[in-house]
């Protein structure tokens, strides 16, 4: 597999707290990876890492196979683009002059592509409009368009939608979606808001403590969170003699209580228990969540 | 570097604090060539041009204080320096871009003030009195002066990643070294002795002794003092506002020595620097 970005036993020291302690990654190519951990877990700090905003204590990185020790690592860093915590924008310039400022950065002759750009981040009818004078979606879309700008193969974006209302949630969602579908941009997206990032992520990594606990494909998580069926019966011994009987997983729960690991036909079922005189009360589907898989993973008695 | 270079001049001309600074410093000339034809008129005597003409050497720094720590601190506040780094610009091109637009600020507003006092005050009091070769050296001095503050500013302002801090310390430090200046010439001004002198009282004829000045400073203190004087660029600042300028060439090498000690340092302390 093609690995844009791969970190080896990354460790950062602030004075006396290590924020990062030997992080191992790897961010395989064309994905959206979900970079999972709780606020001070230390995503911001990995990703100032490979950003080039601060230096790692130990350990090395690797984006697009150059080791951030080779001096070609300039050169692999103009293949990104980031947003790091808050948008990077001068708030006394216009969408426009921001992206034109880019560019200039960049050493890019031609302006030609900037409309399109801001139409592509929904910022095309913000004219002079100064960016202090923007919306805290606006300005997270005005820093994803200067990320874009220069076309990177490779976008980083840390917390994008903290502090965004439902609706700058969704637009930001959709613009990543469409980033990585059209353009095949590999999006490293920090976040602790696991509902919103199991919509995007193909793959995720758990950060817990400056440490990566997992990492997984979201086709490998999706096949972790089992998905079963709890029943609610009057008998649950007569239940669990039928259950053999018909050779499915399953798990007593409680006196009343069972979750079955498994399709199963409830007519077929409620035929069998019923010649047991047993009568099924309720039945409910249960699927594991991201939530619920990050939180067994990182050990949620402490959150409690 | 250059498209450092190019994207720092061209934020450079839709700053607000530049064009500030530019007619600041106009204004400043225009006023000061015009009181300078008024006292002449009133006073019946010839205040030639070289008169007050180098006080720009003054205003210059500590407007340069307020629009360094303002146009470096921008980078820092808005967040825009980590887009130069994340797209794989190095610290030192990022560095030296930002210190080479300051200086080139530190002479456009020197020159700002010296066209308009070269355009008015020559019809107004007439040219120069001194002549033009030590007013030329004189100038060149206040240029080196300038990329020697405009490296110290830069460093502060680079090294500190809070806007309103950087410009506390820009601002407070030149004052500092302004004064620094000013009391050093003072103390280099006293004389050896206070002179002997004789008064009358009710026809009685008094005299006082000549006695030496206790604040008069000799042997290795004094030339400590008269190398500071020569070094420290609060004090260049003050003696060239003067036009006390007796080694231009030595005061520009100090400057420029300067310039590049600030640099040197700053360089090495932002190549570590963790930006946040």
């Amino acid at each position: 597999m093609d690995y844009v970005l791969t970190t080896d036993a990354l460790t950062k020291r602030y004075k006396h707290f290590t924020a990062l302690s030997g992080v191992s990654m790897h961010v395989p190519k064309g994905a959206i990876y979900g970079f999972v951990g709780k606020n001070g877990a230390g995503k911001t700090t990995l990703i100032r890492l490979i950003c080039g905003l601060s230096q790692p204590d130990c350990g090395s990185y690797s984006l697009y196979g150059i080791e951030n020790s080779q001096k070609e690592i300039v050169k692999s860093r103009r293949r990104m683009g980031a947003v790091v915590e808050t948008p990077s924008i001068y708030l006394h310039m216009s969408a426009e002059d921001n992206i034109k400022e880019q560019y200039r950065i960049l050493g890019l002759p031609s302006f030609d592509e900037i409309p399109a750009l801001l139409k592509l981040v929904g910022l095309e009818d913000t004219g002079k409009k100064k960016a202090k004078n923007f919306s805290l979606g606006m300005r997270q879309r005005l820093g994803i368009a200067i990320a874009l700008a220069g076309d990177p193969d490779f976008l980083v974006l840390d917390e994008p939608i903290n502090g965004l209302d439902p609706q700058g949630i969704v637009e930001i969602r959709e613009l990543i979606l469409k980033l990585n579908r059209e353009r095949q941009i590999t999006v490293l997206i920090s976040s602790h808001i696991l509902d919103e990032l199991s919509r995007l992520a193909t793959h995720y990594g758990f950060i817990d403590s400056g440490q990566i606990v997992r990492e997984i494909s979201a086709k490998s998580l999706e096949n972790a969170c089992q998905k079963c069926v709890r029943l609610t019966v009057t008998d649950t011994k007569a239940l669990a003699r039928t259950l053999d009987s018909l050779e499915l997983e399953y798990q007593i729960v409680s006196n009343t209580q069972a979750d079955i690991y498994a399709k199963i036909n409830i007519t077929k079922l409620a035929l069998e228990l019923n010649r047991e005189s047993c009568d099924i009360l309720s039945v409910q589907e249960h699927d594991e969540s991201l939530e619920s898989y990050y939180i067994n993973l990182i050990g949620g008695a402490h959150y409690e | 570097m250059n498209r450092l270079l190019s994207a720092n001049f061209t934020r450079l001309i839709k700053d607000k604090i530049f064009w500030l600074s530019m007619i600041f410093m106009s204004l400043m000339s225009v006023y000061m060539i015009v009181m300078r034809y008024i006292t002449t008129k009133q006073h019946g005597y010839r205040l030639y041009l070289d008169y007050g003409f180098f006080n720009y050497s003054i205003y210059a720094v500590i407007v340069l204080s307020v629009f360094v720590s303002l146009f470096v601190g921008t980078e820092y506040s808005d967040g825009a320096i980590r887009n130069k780094i994340i797209v794989g610009h190095k610290r030192s091109d990022i560095y030296l871009s930002n210190f080479l637009v300051c200086t080139a600020v530190g002479f456009l507003i020197c020159i700002a003030y010296i066209v308009p006092t070269l355009i008015i005050g020559i019809p107004l009091v007439g040219f120069f009195e001194t002549e033009i070769q030590t007013i030329l050296l004189t100038g060149l001095c206040v240029f080196a002066m300038t990329i020697a503050f405009s490296a110290i500013f830069t460093a502060i302002s680079m090294l500190n990643q809070s806007k309103a801090i950087a410009a506390v310390i820009t601002i407070l430090g030149v004052f500092l070294l302004l004064f620094i200046g000013i009391y050093i010439q003072t103390r280099l001004d006293e004389p050896e002795v206070y002179d002997g002198y004789s008064y009358s009282v009710g026809g009685e004829v008094v005299s006082v002794e000549e006695e030496p000045n206790p604040l008069y400073l000799s042997g290795t203190k004094r030339d400590v003092y008269e190398f500071l004087y020569d070094f420290l660029p609060g004090c260049q600042s003050v003696r060239l506002s003067n036009m006390i300028a007796p080694d231009p060439l030595t005061m520009s090498v100090y400057s420029i020595g300067i310039a590049t000690a600030a640099t040197g340092l700053g360089l090495i302390f932002f190549r570590k620097k963790d930006l946040k």
